[in-house]
C-alpha cells in the first residue's frame, strides 16, 4: 500500500533541545489523520516538517526521513518549493494576506508560480477554488473587497481555498478552528469531511474531540514521542497505553507521568 | 480616606496636564511666532515671494531649490537604504548585519556637519564646483538610516505566520519579500521614508560647503550650485539689513508648510493594512 506520508525514525530539535524523539508513522492516502495532544508536544513542529516549512527555523535540525507518496523529501535533489506546493498548508491564526482582495488572495500564488497562462484560467481557477472551500456563494458578489471584511471562519476557508488553488496532493492543518467560532468551526468540519474525498488531510488538534469527530486515524503526540496511533474508533475506545487513555478521558496534564517538561 | 484618594488622583492629573503642556508650549510657540512674523511678509509681496528672486523679493530659486535637493537626495539614498532594511530584516543574525545596525545607530546621531565636510572633500573639492549632486549625496547619507531603521522595524512587526503563509505556498523568499511582506509593511516603510524626507528638507548645515546656494537665478543642473530654504534662512539672518531679516521669517513660514505639506498628507491618504 502506498502512504501519503510517511515518517522513519524522525527526530527534530532545536539548537540542542530535542523536540521530536524518533517518531515513525504512516498516513494512507485519502483520509483524515488527526495528530492529537496537549499544546507545546511537538505536533505543529512535527507538521511542518512535512512540507519543510521547518526550513525557514534556521535552528531546526531534522534526522531521518519523511517520505510523501514514496520520496524522501529530505533528501538532496528535492525541489523544495514543489514540495510545498503538493503539501499545502493553513495555520492557527486566519492568515489570509491583509493587503490583497479576496479574489487576489488566491491569484496570487498561481501568478507567482506561473500556474496559469490567460486572465480566463486565472477566474476560472480562482472561482473553482473557492467553490471547493465552500466560501464562493458568500463571497462571490465581493470578490474585490479586503478579507478583513469576513468572518474568522470565512478567512480560513479563504486561507484552505489560497491553498486548494495550487492543487495540492495533501493538506496540512495546524489547529484550523483555534481561533474560529464554533458556527466557523463546524463549517470547516463539514469542509474537511467532503474534503477527504479527494486529499489527504493531516490535522493538528489539542482538543480529543475534535479529533474524534473528524479523524479516520489518530496519532497521539506526548513531550516529543509518538505515544499511540491507530484508527481513530479503536484509539478512543480501546487505547493501548494509559497516556492515551487518560488524554482522551481529559484527565492528562502536561508534564505527568515521568516528570519531564516541554519548557 | 476615599476622598483623599480621590484628590491625589485629581491632583496627579492636574500635575500630568501641565506637564504635557509645558513639553508642547514650543512647539505651539514655534508655529505661532512663525505665522505672525512670517505671514505679513508674505502677505505683502505676494505671489513674487514664491517666484521671485532675492532682489525681487522672493524666494522661489530657494523653494525650487529645496525640491531638486529632496528629489535627488531620495534618488540616490532611498533605494539602497530600503534594500539595507530588507536585508537587515531577513538575516537578522549575520555579523554584516549586527555591523550594519551599528553603522545605522551612529549615523542617525552623527554630526550633520561632518557629513558636509566628507562629501566636500570627495565631491565638491575634485568637481571645483558647489553642486545640486554634492548637496544631493550629503542629504543621502543622512536619510539613509531613517530609511533603512524603519524598513527593518517595519518588516520585524508583521506576524510572523505571514512569512510562513507565503513559503508554504512555493514562493521563494524574493517573492515572499518583495510581493507579499513589503506591501503588508508599505505604511511602516512610507513613514520612514517621508520622515527622512522632512528631516533632510530642513538641514542645514550639510548643505553649508557642498550645496553652495543660488537665489538670483533658477537652478540650471545638477553639476551647478542650487539653493535651499534653509540655507538661505541662515545666510539672510547673518545679514544686517532689515529687508532680509523679513524675507528670512517668510522664508521660515515656507519651510513649516513644506514640512506639514511632506508629512500630513502623504500620511493620511496611506490606506492602512489591517491584519
Amino acid at each position: 500500500m502506498r502512504y501519503a506520508i510517511e515518517t522513519r525514525n524522525l527526530r527534530i530539535s532545536y539548537g540542542k533541545k530535542e523536540v521530536i524523539m524518533g517518531v515513525n508513522f504512516k498516513i494512507p492516502e485519502k483520509v483524515v489523520f488527526a495528530l492529537m495532544g496537549p499544546s507545546g508536544c511537538g505536533k505543529s513542529t512535527l507538521l511542518r516538517s512535512f512540507n519543510r516549512l521547518l526550513d525557514l527555523n534556521k535552528d531546526a535540525n531534522v534526522s531521518g526521513q519523511v517520505l510523501v507518496f514514496g520520496r524522501n523529501i529530505y533528501s538532496d535533489n528535492v525541489d523544495v518549493m514543489e514540495i510545498r506546493r503538493q503539501v499545502g498548508m493553513v495555520f492557527q491564526y486566519p492568515n489570509p494576506f491583509p493587503h490583497l482582495s479576496i479574489y487576489e488572495n488566491i491569484a496570487i500564488g498561481l501568478r507567482l508560480n506561473k500556474m496559469v497562462q490567460t486572465k480566463e484560467e486565472l477566474d476560472s481557477r480562482v472561482k473553482w477554488a473557492l467553490e471547493k472551500a465552500s466560501l464562493l456563494e458568500e463571497v462571490e458578489d465581493r470578490l474585490d473587497d479586503f478579507p478583513s471584511s469576513l468572518s474568522g471562519g470565512q478567512k480560513q476557508r479563504l486561507v484552505i481555498a489560497r491553498v486548494l488553488a495550487m492543487k495540492p496532493k495533501i493538506l496540512l492543518l495546524d489547529e484550523p478552528t483555534a481561533n474560529v467560532d464554533p458556527v466557523g468551526t463546524k463549517n470547516i468540519e463539514n469542509l474537511l469531511f467532503e474534503l477527504k474525498k479527494e486529499y489527504t488531510i493531516v490535522l493538528v488538534t489539542h482538543e480529543p474531540a475534535q479529533a474524534s469527530r473528524i479523524s479516520d486515524f489518530v496519532g497521539f503526540i506526548y513531550l516529543g514521542e509518538l505515544v499511540e496511533s491507530g484508527p481513530t474508533a479503536r484509539i478512543f475506545e480501546n487505547p493501548q497505553h494509559e497516556l492515551t487513555d487518560r488524554y482522551v478521558r481529559g484527565i492528562l496534564s502536561i508534564g505527568d507521568k515521568n516528570g519531564r517538561n516541554t519548557n | 480616606m476615599l476622598n483623599f484618594r480621590k484628590i491625589k488622583d485629581k491632583l496627579f492629573l492636574t500635575f500630568i496636564f501641565f506637564g504635557a503642556f509645558i513639553a508642547l508650549f514650543p512647539l505651539f510657540h514655534i508655529i505661532f511666532t512663525l505665522i505672525i512674523k512670517g505671514m505679513p511678509v508674505i502677505i505683502s509681496r505676494g505671489t513674487m515671494f514664491f517666484t521671485g528672486t532675492l532682489s525681487q523679493g522672493g524666494i522661489g530659486p530657494a523653494i525650487v531649490g529645496t525640491f531638486i535637493l529632496a528629489f535627488l537626495s531620495s534618488l540616490i539614498g532611498i533605494p539602497i537604504a530600503f534594500l539595507v532594511g530588507l536585508y537587515i530584516y531577513e538575516y537578522p543574525d549575520s555579523k554584516v548585519s549586527e555591523f550594519v545596525r551599528g553603522l545605522l545607530q551612529i549615523m542617525l546621531e552623527f554630526p550633520t556637519i561632518l557629513v558636509g565636510v566628507f562629501v566636500m572633500d570627495i565631491l565638491v573639492i575634485p568637481m571645483g564646483t558647489y553642486s545640486a549632486l554634492a548637496g544631493a549625496f550629503a542629504l543621502a547619507i543622512i536619510m539613509m538610516p531613517y530609511v533603512s531603521v524603519y524598513t527593518a522595524e517595519a518588516m520585524r512587526n508583521i506576524p510572523y505566520t505571514y512569512r510562513e503563509a507565503s513559503f508554504s505556498l512555493g514562493l521563494n523568499c524574493f517573492k515572499t519579500a518583495f510581493r507579499i511582506l513589503v506591501p503588508i509593511a508599505k505604511r511602516g516603510i512610507f513613514t520612514g521614508i517621508l520622515i527622512a524626507i522632512a528631516k533632510v528638507a530642513g538641514e542645514t548645515a550639510p548643505l553649508l560647503f557642498t550645496a553652495g546656494g543660488l537665489y538670483e537665478i533658477y537652478p540650471h543642473g545638477i553639476s551647478a550650485p542650487v539653493g535651499a530654504i534653509p540655507l538661505l534662512i541662515y545666510t539672510l539672518i547673518q545679514s544686517p539689513s532689515s529687508t532680509d531679516h523679513a524675507t528670512a521669517w517668510g522664508a521660515s513660514l515656507v519651510l513649516l508648510l513644506v514640512f506639514i505639506g511632506v508629512f500630513i498628507p502623504i500620511r493620511l491618504s496611506l490606506k492602512e493594512v489591517k491584519l
